[in-house]
């Protein structure tokens, strides 16, 4: 195992590793964080449409959208694409094998693509110009910069702004001729979305019943499994992400799941709340950052989640130290439930609740675009409830605040 | 060693070594190179002098290069035959025999896995082979070499782990005053530290940490602070 590990990552010695189990079960983290508590997440937003950098504490994602003209695959050939393209190049220094780049690189490619592409969340149909000709392709460049841990949530968080935050030309399709007007002649065009889904990512250790939510490198690597949970804005389950050899129980997931829909939640309202306050500066013609040393200087003009989102961030906590509080009280026997038991229910929750998503291709287009406030949000909500039935049901549990005993017993 | 206040850049000329060049003979250290009759700087940082007449240039590096003589902190790789490999953070790996142990014998083998941690003397090191470890000195005894149980290691620039090593290092004896620690310094840029609980050691830790960018002047300021995280 330790031949194709890299020890020159933070965590991967012996030391570090039982140095963390113990930090953790003493409830204890290395920067002082509670275990439910985030860094701080902050955006920049770039001079061009949808170019965002992210930076999570010491890690750093820069995210760029672009979009052409293409062909659609026959097999949909109303719909836009959606290219996720990945490039962890600036974290190079971490990989000195070629196996851990490469799994590093495919595990967050994989969850990108299926917390965006198999989801939804772009409404393709309204990429599409001329069925079977022309449909728009978005294209996501997402560049690792550094690497401190949580390269999860940073990027989906990344992603999520770039794609919000891009407009794309307007376009008219007549007498077989393409014409796309620049943005003197028409106004740029946002993209148009279903839904918002961010991830939140929690370490589990052996040690310890309670997971941190966003670690730091070193705690990522000396994690026994790291679970990552992608939740949109209406707390729906778009990805689920478990691994690892932790023994984890029901509760334990649901609690995170139940903290990490929260937080996906306060996630989008801060991009939201971060593209108003661009788009204020854009009318005024100040706070543009041209190039990329601009971009992710310490200087440039940063959007904090901490700053923008105190309110919700004091209710957060409020409520995260109720169900903290909660799982202490458990009984410890009952948190120990075998992994292999284990795998199985993880796969059950994540299934049930990926099929309703996709049915989401078929919705009425009213969807929210981008720059419109959340209480719209709520009405194509009570749409969806309707057109799932009782599939729905079953997906809502884990939200639920309810006395989650009862709840999730069935489910074992 | 006296501090002048000049920093010297790559390729820079320095005229004040070759005033005392042509007096005396001068030792040019790291980061000073000799062409033809001049002394160019090939590091950039500030100049170091220390009386008579060795000069060198203190620049930030994280990068080691194994010399004979340090003291470093490896974490063990792999066995391989009677080696164990031994991560150094050298651009190769170094090697320690079964045998570089305390009372070693072929018989009875140090047990020692993939990631425990070992604070070993460099033997021998040179560009074309690999550098090999030692673990005991030349009376075969281990002194305070050996691997490390447990505790909390991190990394750091080569400038801090060497201000730490110096003879009557100011800020080791300045922690001191705050609480019991142990502390291994590796000139690879690597510090393993253990105190008497999780929180000092991680208190620790950020302290030594805090010191890469403070400097000297400010030690006191870094242990009032420790000295406060503690007693809340």
């Amino acid at each position: 195992m330790f031949m194709n590990s890299n020890l020159f990552e933070p965590g991967k010695s012996k030391a570090e590793k039982n140095f963390v189990q113990q930090a953790v079960k003493q409830n204890h983290r290395l920067d002082g964080r509670r275990s439910n508590e985030c860094r701080d997440v902050q955006l920049t937003f770039g001079a061009d449409w949808g170019t965002v950098a992210v930076t999570l504490g010491e890690t750093k994602v820069l995210a760029q959208v672009s979009s052409d003209i293409g062909v659609p695959t026959t097999a949909r050939a109303n719909e836009g694409k959606l290219q996720l393209n990945v490039n962890i190049g600036g974290v190079a220094f971490l990989d000195e094998a070629q196996s851990t780049h490469d799994q590093r690189f495919l595990t967050l490619n994989s969850l990108l693509e299926r917390t965006f592409r198999s989801s939804r969340c772009l409404d393709l149909e309204s990429l599409c110009v001329a069925a079977e000709q022309h449909v728009w392709c978005v294209r996501v460049d997402i560049n690792v910069l550094n690497h401190d841990g949580n390269l999860y949530d940073a990027s989906t968080i990344a992603t999520l702004a770039a794609l919000m935050h891009y407009r794309r030309p307007d376009v008219t399709f007549a007498e077989d001729e393409l014409r796309i007007y620049t943005e003197k002649e028409r106004e740029f065009q946002p993209l148009l979305f279903l839904h918002y889904p961010v991830s939140v990512t929690y370490c589990i250790y052996k040690s310890s019943s309670q997971p941190i939510v966003d670690p730091s490198l070193l705690e990522e690597n000396a994690a026994d499994s790291v679970i990552v949970l992608s939740f949109n804005s209406y707390k729906e389950l778009c990805t689920l992400n478990a691994g690892g050899s932790a023994p984890t129980n029901v509760r334990t997931i649901m609690q995170c799941a139940r903290n990490a829909a929260t937080r996906s939640k306060a996630l989008v309202d801060f991009i939201r709340k971060a593209l108003v306050l661009d788009e204020e500066q854009r009318s005024k013609g100040s706070g543009q950052v041209p190039g990329l040393v601009g971009l992710i200087s310490e200087a440039a003009h940063k959007m904090s989640f901490h700053q923008l989102m105190k309110d919700e961030l004091d209710k957060e906590r409020a409520t995260t130290e109720d169900s903290q509080m909660e799982v202490d009280e458990q009984p410890p026997e009952q948190a120990v439930v075998s992994v292999a038991q284990d795998d199985v229910k993880k796969e059950k929750p994540k299934q049930e609740k990926e099929t309703p998503m996709d049915d989401s291709s078929w919705l009425p287009e009213e969807s929210t675009p981008a720059t419109v406030p959340a209480p719209k949000a709520g009405k194509t909500k009570q749409n969806r409830n309707k057109n799932k039935g009782n599939k729905k049901q079953h997906s809502k549990k884990p939200q639920n605040e309810s006395d989650s005993e009862e709840e999730t017993k069935p489910v074992i | 060693m006296a501090t002048s206040g000049t920093i010297v850049m790559p390729g820079e000329r320095i005229a004040s070594i070759e005033e005392v060049a042509k007096t005396k003979r001068v030792i040019l250290g790291p980061g000073l190179r000799r062409v033809d009759d001049t002394v160019v700087a090939s590091k950039a940082g500030p100049l170091r002098h220390k009386e008579p007449n060795t000069f060198w240039v203190d620049n930030y590096q994280r990068r080691y290069v194994p010399a004979r003589g340090d003291l470093v902190l490896g974490i063990v790789r792999s066995k391989a035959g009677d080696l164990y490999r031994v991560d150094i953070g050298a651009p190769e790996t170094a090697s320690i025999s079964y045998l570089a142990f305390e009372s070693a014998t072929k018989k009875n083998r140090p047990d020692l896995n993939p990631g425990d941690l070992i604070y070993a003397r460099v033997l021998n090191a040179s560009a074309d082979i690999e550098p090999e470890l030692v673990c005991v000195n030349s009376n075969g005894k281990r002194g305070k070499l050996g691997v490390l149980p447990d505790g909390f290691f991190f990394k750091c620039s080569l400038n801090l782990g060497r201000v730490l090593l110096r003879e009557n290092c100011p800020i080791l004896a300045a922690i001191t005053r705050q609480l019991p620690y142990e502390i291994a310094v590796g000139v690879n840029g690597r510090i393993w530290v253990k105190a008497h609980s999780l929180r000092e050691t991680v208190a620790l830790a950020k302290a030594i940490l805090a010191l890469e960018q403070a400097g000297y002047a400010e030690t006191d300021k870094v242990c009032d602070n420790l000295g406060d995280y503690l007693e809340a």
